[in-house]
């Protein structure tokens, strides 16, 4: 079931500044998308727009089949937030942070308390549930507006920089959590970051974004096979044939573009066959760094 | 009003008790204002000295009913029309105190944009907040009226033997022209909150609102314009038309993308 609808959505601000430009895409339930760009590339801008907090200057989206920008409250029944500005009270403990938030989604007080309780839990806050917020580190700030953003079991979650400012452990708690929540709940993830690496380790499809402009959309195999198709075969070893056009990188093994993993079993005889001993071959695909490195670059010479 | 804008109006009333600054600013004006400066009048009446050129200025007061003394007169004077336009410092303070950190406030620390993610829409925000400014405003303005009623009849009673009655014109204040004054000053802040990016910023231009009440102070003491019931009656229709107004065009401006500017 398709949750996120974008049609050609575009913002410009009064400034002139032109955040979002005619993207569209759309996003199945219980998907991890990673919206990726760097910073100011309009993921930002985007959220607000899917949250309803702006209105596009052009095109349109919906969220489970409704409009943000003409029925805001209706929609956010069914998602949840969490951004960098969008901070809870200092002056309430966590727990009493999250019962608000709970009554204000209209969720019964046991109920609500109950929930706050499993979710502060699951997000290792328990021992910090009464202390008040202004007490709190940047980490337990992120992984309690997660709570927050969770607490009516939400359709649609939208996460802009879910993990910047947590520590390895707590990361890879909250990772967990999100992929749980994808792979039982079904819950749509849309999930905007800078860091490449770590949208590869968790999202399901990927959009990459530069000067608000979509730059390609797919999963990792898909964008590969797009963009750079093929991968490089790195060897270890010597005795290798001279005949054979290998280059050498820096650690000293040999590195060879192939087109597909067909290339390899060839190339290894070859080697083996001429007197050569092989310590160890692979083949390396290229990331999403590798594949949005070379789609800015292509960006660029097109401009040019 | 359902269980989430009662949960907003609620979190506001305890962001307000839970920080000492405001709670304190929030105690200090009515304490000045109606109980330490009736008491100074009410001492300084019953302890004028019995000089010639005094005692002929206090002959040129008016003297409805001689068989009140002069005292008793002058006290029912004070607490009748000047105390009633001190009074209306009040509601415009406790409004401005808290439509400043209900608006502004929540924007400075960035809360504003959680609630916005909430099922509430806009306008049902905006009428929360102005909801807990309004009822805390009409709160603590009672309180006061009660504590100085209080603290006068006893102060009166104690140095002049007999009790003094507030007549109409406290009627018309406490239930027309100060909940109507303080529904001004809300939706004024809240307007301005727009703009303004920091508490202080806005509570600063709340201040301007006290100049009319100034004004009016100035007309009583010196009896330029003295308010008589219907002055106040008319007054009183005018400025909740006029809070009306503003309200309706406020609501309309209302916009999840202004709050966040």
């Amino acid at each position: 079931m398709q949750t996120v609808i974008l049609e050609n959505l575009s913002k410009t601000y009064p400034s002139g500044k032109q955040a979002v430009r005619q993207i569209s895409l759309s996003l199945n339930s219980g998907e991890i998308y990673g919206f990726l760009g760097p910073n100011g590339a309009g993921k930002t801008t985007t959220v607000k727009l899917l949250t309803g907090m702006l209105t596009p200057s052009g095109g349109c989206c919906s969220v489970l089949g409704t409009d943000p920008a003409l029925n805001p409250a209706k929609t956010h029944e069914n998602m949840g937030v969490v951004t960098e500005h969008a901070q809870m009270y200092d002056n309430l403990t966590g727990f009493d942070n999250l019962i608000f938030y709970a009554s204000v989604f209209g969720i019964a007080s046991e109920e609500g308390k109950k929930r706050a309780d499993t979710l502060l839990r699951q997000l290792g806050l328990w021992e910090a549930a009464d202390q008040k917020l202004s007490a709190y580190s940047t980490g337990m700030r992120q992984r309690l507006s997660l709570a927050r953003a969770l607490i009516h079991r939400p359709k649609v979650l939208f996460l802009d920089e879910p993990t910047s400012g947590l520590d390895p452990e707590s990361a890879q708690n909250v990772n967990h959590l999100i992929r749980e929540l994808a792979e039982n709940e079904n819950v749509t993830i849309f999930l905007c970051t800078h860091q490449l690496r770590y949208a590869q380790e968790i999202c399901t499809r990927f959009g990459l974004i530069e000067n608000g402009r979509l730059l390609a959309s797919g999963t990792l195999q898909e964008l590969q096979a797009k963009t750079l198709p093929g991968a490089l075969l790195k060897i270890r070893a010597d005795h290798v044939p001279a005949d054979l056009t290998l280059n050498r990188d820096t650690d000293g093994q040999y590195e060879i573009k192939i087109r597909s993993e067909e290339d390899i079993p060839a190339i290894i005889r070859r080697i083996v066959e001429a007197g050569g001993n092989i310590y160890s071959a692979a083949a390396k695909r290229p990331t999403l760094e590798d594949i949005y490195f070379s789609l800015t670059a292509q960006k660029k010479e097109e401009e040019v | 009003m359902n269980q989430a804008m009662t949960a907003v109006i609620k979190k506001d009333f305890k962001g307000i008790t839970s920080n000492r600054r405001l709670f304190a600013s929030l105690l200090i004006v009515p304490l000045a204002l109606m109980i330490i400066l009736p008491s100074i009048f009410i001492f300084m009446i019953h302890f004028i000295p019995d000089d010639p050129d005094v005692q002929k200025l206090l002959d040129l007061i008016p003297r409805l009913d001689p068989s009140v003394s002069i005292e008793l007169t002058v006290a029912g004077l004070i607490v009748n029309y000047i105390l009633p336009v001190f009074f209306l410092i009040i509601p415009i303070m406790a409004a401005s105190i808290m439509a400043a950190s209900s608006f502004v406030g929540e924007k400075e620390k960035h809360t504003l944009e959680t609630l916005l993610y909430s099922p509430l829409s806009a306008g049902q925000i905006f009428r929360a907040k102005v909801m807990a400014s309004f009822l805390l405003s009409m709160t603590v303005s009672m309180i006061s009226f009660l504590a100085m009623f209080a603290v006068v009849e006893t102060e009166v009673f104690f140095l002049m033997g007999s009790l003094l009655l507030p007549d109409i014109n406290w009627l018309i204040v406490l239930l027309l022209l100060s909940p109507s004054v303080s529904l001004i000053a809300i939706t004024l802040i809240v307007r301005g909150s727009a703009k303004a990016q920091s508490v202080e910023e806005s509570q600063q231009s709340a201040v301007f609102l006290i100049i009319p009440v100034l004004l009016l102070i100035v007309g009583q003491f010196s009896g330029v314009m003295l308010l008589n019931v219907w002055i106040l009656l008319g007054l009183s229709i005018l400025c909740a038309a006029a809070a009306w107004l503003l309200m309706q065009r406020a609501l309309g401006k209302f916009t999840y993308e202004m709050l966040l500017r």
